[in-house]
């Protein structure tokens, strides 16, 4: 994993849940993409990637956001982004006009409720 | 004319020869064709010269081209010479069949003199005696062959009356000899310098020849029509063409004379006028014979001898060569030799050289030798062993155990042990240092070295080793790391921390020599903005130095709290020195700085004055110089002031930097103010290294203390960025960036808006601008009228924005107020502003 930034992955309802610490910038975002969707089975429900540790995200981060939905939606799982309102890293995916590629949740309860539905 | 015309056929078909037999076929039938045409045409003109009948001639040049044509392309043509033979002779012989015995004889003649010169081994160029007589031979004998079938088909046929057999024979067998004497060498020098196997003729030779053959002609005319017998005049020009044009000369000369000759002879003309018939062939033959021979025979005669020098010269200059050669050789192997003697004189003189010197080093190096052998425990010592033990050489026996007494108590047991640890294990011994008491109660230091010379089996034999006086070194090392530990106890480990002021400091302590001790520096915060710079060197070195730079540090940095000016400051600690030690100096710079006002005030005691350096330029600041501290009772010191500019360093130093054995102290100083000048961009820390590196390589010949201060600007100045173009470089382009704009006071929000617009920016240049070569990408921020300007720069073209791709663009745009982006030639420039208040809208 890159200095840049860490990646720690753990299941919950059947989702797996990656959080991320540190930037996301060009130098990483492959790398980061590939490890996390390395960890997802055809079992789970989905994925939820969780920013609020993250200080940098630029257009990157935010392409790499994008083919990560594309890529669970062929394997009918979902993803939900947690980018707090007022963070950093919301209002650049808001800027960024992000919200067109993927769904992003103020809170971790949000996000997961998202991914794993209403049950 | 007769040469050139075969010659087209015999080239071609030679060539032909590769292609096919019919063509080979059709140029031998062709050329058979020809020749019996020359040979008829020959020897029809022949004819109209017949002495008996109409058919025998003094000369028959139709069997000399016979000859030649059989010689030069072969005995296949022979149907040509017997079809030429049989036309010539059916109109003029009675029977057939003495036309057909008499060409038969014609040309079964020709074949015979050829068969005779091919096994005698004949060459066609002539250029030997041997061919001369081998042709003149083949003439005579072929020819009986034709002679005979002739005046045999002449008689049996009734043309000529028996009684005249002989006669008719001799004529027919002279011309026909005289035709293959006279003729076929014409035409074979003729062919054979067409194909060039004579050397080539010089310019004006061919001229010559033909001059001459004139001459020789009018001669010969007149030889022939005179009424005298003189014919033999012509002889002379005769040898005369062959020694000077060699075989060309003499095949025209011959056929010249003896045409002129057989034309007199034929038409009863001058010399042969009056004679019978007899006698003329007689004399004719007789001259045509020796005009040919000796013409030929001379020519080869001078072709061989021309040939022999040339293989003379040949030879000489070949023996030249290789004696040259030879000679080059031996003064090579000379010069070799001389060399090596002299080179060998050369080391025995080092030798003898070195021997002295070993034994004065060890005298000057204090380096005693010593033997042990192991079988008879018999010690030997060096002279200078016993001296280095305080005693005469000599002065008594030395046993093993004499030679352990000398070592200090403490010691011996360590040595003892090391000895015969050494000698069980049969290994070399380490090398030790030990202390060993003289007589007189001193103590030495001695550090030594020793080995062993084993015997074939692995016994030890002997012993042997030096020892080396190291007393002085040991005390000197001794003092000079007390000092040394003193002096930089004594140094200020830290800077007191200031706005505006970057402060850097070195100590450098002498490698060699009691050098340690003695320079100092020392900053003192003043309060109100101002910082007191102190450097000084206590004259001396070791502790003595040391403890007083101690002294004199902390009345300085006193006198100075209390608040004292920088000359009262100095006229103290002069007073105190007075007092506490007396007979020793020191010089001392004091400067106290105002920061704000960028104003210095200066006292030196007998110090090197500072250096400023910045966008004036290196220069020395001009410095009032009052004597060192200590170096007289109340002297008077007096303050410079200097006004210095925001970027401007100070920089303070000892003497140790310029002041060395192998410089002159103004070189120092200039090379000091060049390294200065050199690095007027790097910072206080960057100043004193290369500063230092440049002034001093390898160890330091005295202790070198410099002190380097810079004024920074209160407010940063642009920033200018360059990074390798990869994307690992962004994350410390994005930290330098947020670092300044802190500086500069941009607000956080604005900070983190302008780092990501400019991290896009340069993410798009290393992502679409480059290909796989080495690439920068250039970054410039600046603050002005309350507005953060930022131009990423880089050396190719963005492609146009495709697909998802142009997001980065879209955030650059959300994030800056004002956006410019130049495609050129050379590469891209994005140009961003955004207000430091205002928050975009978005």
């Amino acid at each position: 994993m890159s200095r840049l930034a860490d990646l720690a992955v753990e299941e919950e309802d059947g989702a797996v849940v990656a959080r991320i610490t540190g930037e996301i910038d060009l130098s990483n975002a492959a790398t980061l993409e590939r490890a996390m969707l390395d960890t997802v089975p055809n079992t789970a429900t989905g994925m939820v990637v969780d920013l609020t540790g993250v200080s940098y995200l630029d257009s990157a981060g935010i392409r790499m956001l994008g083919e990560m939905a594309e890529r669970l939606r062929w394997r009918e799982q979902r993803l939900a982004v947690v980018a707090p309102e007022g963070s950093r890293v919301r209002g650049v995916l808001t800027m960024a006009g992000a919200q067109d590629v993927v769904a992003f949740e103020d809170s971790f309860d949000s996000a997961l409720r998202a991914v794993v539905g209403q049950g | 004319m007769v040469g050139h015309t075969v010659d087209a056929n015999q080239d071609n078909g030679a060539r032909a020869g590769a292609r096919s037999d019919g063509a080979r076929t059709l140029r031998t039938v062709a050329g058979i064709v020809l020749l019996a045409g020359v040979y008829g045409l020959a020897a029809f003109f022949s004819l109209r010269l017949a002495l008996i009948e109409e058919n025998i001639t003094p000369l028959w040049p139709p069997t000399g081209i016979a000859v030649a044509a059989l010689l030069l392309f072969g005995t296949r043509w022979w149907p040509g010479i017997a079809i030429g033979a049989l036309v010539v002779n059916l109109p003029i012989t009675e029977s057939l069949l003495a036309a057909v015995a008499t060409a038969a004889g014609n040309t079964l003649a020709p074949m015979f003199a050829v068969w005779i010169l091919r096994r005698a081994r004949f060459r066609t160029e002539l250029d030997r005696p041997r061919d001369v007589v081998v042709l003149l031979l083949a003439a005579l004998i072929g020819m009986l062959v034709s002679a005979t079938i002739g005046a045999l088909a002449l008689v049996l046929s009734d043309q000529v009356a028996a009684g005249e057999f002989w006669t008719s024979w001799s004529v027919w067998w002279a011309g026909d000899s005289m035709g293959v004497l006279v003729v076929a060498p014409f035409l074979l020098v003729v062919w054979n310098r067409a194909h060039h196997r004579y050397p080539p003729p010089r310019r004006l030779e061919l001229l010559e020849l033909f001059v001459f053959l004139a001459m020789l002609a009018a001669v010969s005319v007149f030889a022939v029509t005179a009424k005298a017998s003189i014919l033999f005049v012509a002889l002379p020009f005769v040898g005369w063409a062959s020694w000077r044009f060699e075989q060309s000369g003499a095949a025209s000369a011959a056929l010249l004379v003896s045409s002129a000759a057989t034309w007199a002879a034929v038409g009863d003309r001058g010399p042969f006028q009056g004679a019978d018939l007899v006698d003329r062939m007689i004399t004719l033959q007789g001259f045509n014979a020796t005009v040919a021979f000796t013409a030929f025979f001379l020519a080869a005669l001078v072709s061989e001898r021309a040939r022999s020098r040339e293989a003379l010269e040949r030879g000489a200059a070949d023996l030249e060569a290789r004696v040259q050669r030879r000679t080059t050789e031996l003064s090579e192997a000379n010069q070799r030799l001389a060399a090596q003697i002299a080179e060998r004189r050369e080391a025995e003189s080092r030798l003898r050289r070195s021997e002295r010197q070993l034994a004065e080093a060890h005298e000057v190096a204090r380096i005693g030798a010593w033997e042990w052998d192991l079988a008879s425990g018999e010690v030997t010592w060096s002279e200078e062993m016993f001296r280095i033990h305080g005693a005469e050489p000599g002065a008594f026996p030395v046993t093993f155990d004499k030679a352990m007494e000398f070592i200090a108590e403490a010691d011996r047991p360590r040595i003892r042990r090391t000895t015969e640890t050494a000698l069980q294990q049969r290994k070399d011994v380490p090398d030790v240092e030990y202390r060993i008491e003289l007589p007189d109660g001193r103590a030495r230091h001695l550090h030594a070295r020793s080995r062993f010379s084993l015997a074939e089996d692995g016994t030890p034999l002997r012993m042997f080793g030096i020892v080396q006086d190291v007393t002085e070194r040991h005390e000197f090392e001794r003092e000079h790391r007390i000092a040394d530990t003193l002096q930089r106890s004594l140094l200020p480990a830290s800077f007191p921390e200031m706005d505006g002021i970057l402060i850097a400091a070195r100590y450098l302590p002498a490698e060699r020599g009691l050098a340690a001790g003695g320079d100092w520096y020392d900053v003192i915060a003043l309060g109100g903005g101002r910082v007191a710079l102190v450097i000084g060197d206590v004259a001396g070195h070791g502790l003595d130095a040391a403890s007083l730079m101690g002294q004199l540090r902390t009345a300085v940095r006193a006198y100075a709290l209390e608040g004292h000016a920088p000359a009262v400051v100095a006229e103290r600690t002069d007073a105190l020195m007075q007092e506490v030690a007396e007979d020793q100096m020191a010089t001392l710079l004091f400067v106290a700085l105002d920061v704000e006002a960028r104003s210095a005030t200066i006292v030196s005691a007998g110090h090197p004055p500072p250096i400023t350096i910045g966008a004036r330029g290196s220069r020395l600041l001009d410095v009032r110089l009052a004597p060192p501290l200590g170096f007289a009772p109340r002297t008077r010191f007096r303050e410079s002031t200097a006004s210095l500019e925001t970027g401007d360093t100070l920089l303070l130093y000892t003497d140790g930097l310029i002041d060395r054995p192998d410089l002159a102290i103004d070189e120092g100083l200039r090379r000091v103010l060049s390294a200065a000048e050199a690095n007027r961009d790097a910072d206080p820390e960057e100043l004193c290294d290369r500063v230092l590196s440049a002034m001093v390589s390898g160890d330091a010949s005295d202790d070198i203390a410099m002190l380097a201060l810079c004024l920074t600007p209160a407010v940063p100045g642009d920033l200018r960025l360059r990074i390798p173009a990869e994307p690992g470089a962004l994350s410390q382009m994005r930290r330098r960036l947020a670092r300044w704009l802190d500086a500069a006071g941009v607000p956080a929000d604005v900070r983190g808006d302008v780092v990501l617009a400019s991290s896009e920016a340069a993410a798009n240049s290393i992502r679409h601008a480059y290909g796989p070569s080495k690439a920068w990408v250039e970054l410039e921020a600046g603050v002005a009228d309350d507005e953060v300007h930022v131009v990423v720069r880089d050396r190719g073209r963005w492609r146009a924005p495709r697909g998802r791709g142009g997001r980065g663009l879209s955030v650059i745009e959300a994030c800056m107020h004002i956006v410019e982006i130049d495609r050129g030639a050379g590469g891209t420039e994005v140009r961003m502003r955004r207000p430091v208040r205002a928050r975009v809208v978005r």
